[in-house]
């Protein structure tokens, strides 16, 4: 795989650090309008789980995706009703030149989230970003997010916020 | 023990008081009654297919390992050292050709025997004095359930009645058989386990909790939140405290609990049909599997599998898997994002069922304690068989639930 110029990977990071504040603020649309149309929006349980065996806990194509923020966008998501308070931090990344014109960026994330809706917990999400991204006008589009959390296979709470 | 609680008076007929969810003294009542000494379900067959495989389940404060043994059979033994109590299997799963502490080495077979004691000179003790504890374990239809202690009735007296449900859930299979091979997600809840199963079998939080959904998706749920006459699911009342939600009466045509046709799953449909005859192949198909609840810990929930583990008073964890059917590996796909879509922390259903009951959980303790428990009082029947059933948002299934809770509790079977 290739490597990325200094150039390439500033805009890399720049999208990425736009991707995470939409997600932190809950702006569902905006967030949406950045995925393309193959988009895989995944959550394993384990990262070396082969999604078409193993269940996992978040697996959205487009329209699953689409269908997420639907209901987020209803008013009655009660999980998310407050939205969580979140402010996340993206780091350690690694980039590369795949085929077909397509990036992959690797990244650290340390997210804490004040879950408002039940129990007013502080939480902290932490996980190993990857994703898969293509030009599209002057920015990006997102084929693909694997988030794989450290605590995975666990039990965890509700999670029905854009990770 | 004899227990203090009088749960005649904290449940009753029409209503239950708010402690039986808050007080520590109940939940600790409860994991001797209910998960030490009751049948408690803890996993399947399918999950341990060749011998040594293992699987770690948790059964109210015990940790416990089903395992499969030199002969093939089933054994489940506490995960605890007879030596000085250390955890024998920190994995969740895997195989293994014995059980050795970490601690200090002591080797124990398959089947819990103490094989082997390390620096035997020291420990003259006679081995089979301390072999792991095995619990009281039968199954059915591959549903693996043990207890702790002798239980006062048999596995299929507990069930009774129940069987049919279980059987319901095989037979979507054209082998009979479901295969537990698709992982699990964990939930954890930071409310009390019995809103679990109480809240799996309620129809009438369907249209509210779930309303988010009902807009956003185009399911076959859809058809069971309209008008109350509309609504033509049917809630039952099993016995021994097993309760469901029947949707088959709402069904529209074949397949609709799989979101699918006939012509999308030619191959499963035509395997049905050789497997079972076309007359109850088409029946199976149209009914799908039931929506139910096994006392105390286990959710048929439809195409899944579903645990409820009790971690303390105000919290508790729901296991799900997608329930696999043999001779039908074309459907995996789909039910895994079926699976997937429902049930865990980042469903379109389950999310939310979370949020609700942490904040019944809180809101429990405020004011008058008493919850109502009447809804459907007046129309229940009851047929031949003793099942009670009503209409589909009606309380029969929480007040089945309840009525053998408090027997149990009382000591009175």
């Amino acid at each position: 795989m290739g490597q990325v110029s200094h150039d390439v990977a500033h805009e890399l990071e720049h999208f990425i650090v736009h991707e995470a504040k939409l997600a932190d603020e809950s702006k569902y649309q905006e967030w949406e309008d950045l995925w393309a149309d193959d988009a895989v929006y995944w959550v394993p349980a384990k990262e070396d789980d082969d999604p078409a065996q193993k269940v996992s806990i978040l697996y959205d194509n487009r329209t699953r995706l689409a269908t997420r923020i639907r209901q987020l966008k209803t008013g009655y998501r009660y999980s998310q009703l407050p939205v969580s308070g979140m402010r996340r931090v993206i780091s350690n990344f690694e980039y590369s030149e795949q085929a077909e014109g397509r990036y992959q960026i690797e990244a650290n994330f340390f997210l804490p989230e004040f879950s408002i809706q039940s129990v007013r917990d502080f939480r902290i999400w932490s996980g190993r970003v990857t994703y898969l991204v293509s030009r599209r006008g002057d920015s990006f589009q997102i084929h693909m997010k694997k988030i794989v959390l450290v605590n995975g296979t666990e039990p965890i709470p509700t999670l029905s916020f854009l990770l | 023990m004899t227990s203090k609680i009088d749960y005649h008076q904290l449940i009753q007929k029409d209503k239950i008081h708010g402690s039986i969810y808050t007080s520590d003294e109940v939940y600790a009542d409860e994991i001797e009654k209910i998960f030490q000494n009751g049948w408690v379900y803890i996993g399947h067959e399918s999950e341990i297919k060749e011998v040594g495989d293992y699987l770690v389940r948790e059964v109210g404060r015990s940790s416990v390992i089903m395992v499969r043994d030199k002969n093939g059979l089933v054994n489940v033994h506490s995960n605890r050292c007879t030596h000085r109590g250390n955890m024998l299997c920190n994995e969740t799963e895997g195989n293994k050709r014995n059980f050795t502490c970490p601690y200090h080495g002591w080797v124990f077979n398959l089947d819990g025997e103490l094989m082997d004691v390390a620096y035997p000179g020291g420990f003259d003790k006679p081995l089979d004095e301390l072999r792991l504890q095995t619990l009281t374990s039968d199954s059915y239809r591959g549903f693996v359930f043990a207890s702790f202690k002798e239980p006062v009735i048999s596995l299929d007296e507990h069930l009774g009645n129940a069987k049919s449900l279980i059987d319901r859930s095989c037979e979507m299979s054209p082998t009979g058989k479901i295969d537990l091979k698709g992982g699990w997600v964990r939930q954890r809840f930071d409310a009390n386990w019995k809103m679990l199963p109480e809240n799996d079998t309620d129809g009438y939080h369907v249209n509210y909790v779930h309303q988010s959904f009902v807009m956003a998706i185009d399911s076959q749920y859809g058809e069971f939140v309209g008008t109350e006459e509309s609504i033509q699911g049917v809630i039952k009342d099993w016995g021994n405290g097993h309760t469901e939600i029947d949707f088959s009466e709402g069904y529209a045509k074949t397949l609709d609990w799989l979101g699918s046709t006939p012509e999308k799953v030619k191959s499963y449909v035509d395997s049905m049909h050789e497997a079972y005859g076309a007359e109850k192949a088409e029946k199976i198909l149209f009914d799908g599997p039931p929506h139910a609840c096994i006392f105390p810990n286990l959710f048929l929930g439809e195409m899944n599998i579903v645990i409820f583990q009790p971690t303390d008073t105000n919290s508790a964890v729901q296991w799900s898997t997608p329930m696999f059917l043999d001779g039908a590996p074309e459907l995996d796909f789909k039910l895994l994002r079926q699976s997937e879509g429902a049930l865990g922390p980042a469903a379109f259903l389950l999310a939310d069922d979370a949020s609700i009951a942490e904040r019944a959980q809180k809101a429990l303790l405020s004011g008058d304690p008493w919850c109502d428990l009447s809804r459907g009082l007046n129309r229940e029947t009851t047929d031949a068989d003793g099942v009670i059933s009503s209409h589909m948002t009606d309380e029969t299934s929480n007040r089945g639930f309840w009525h053998h809770y408090r027997k149990v509790m009382s000591g009175e079977g």
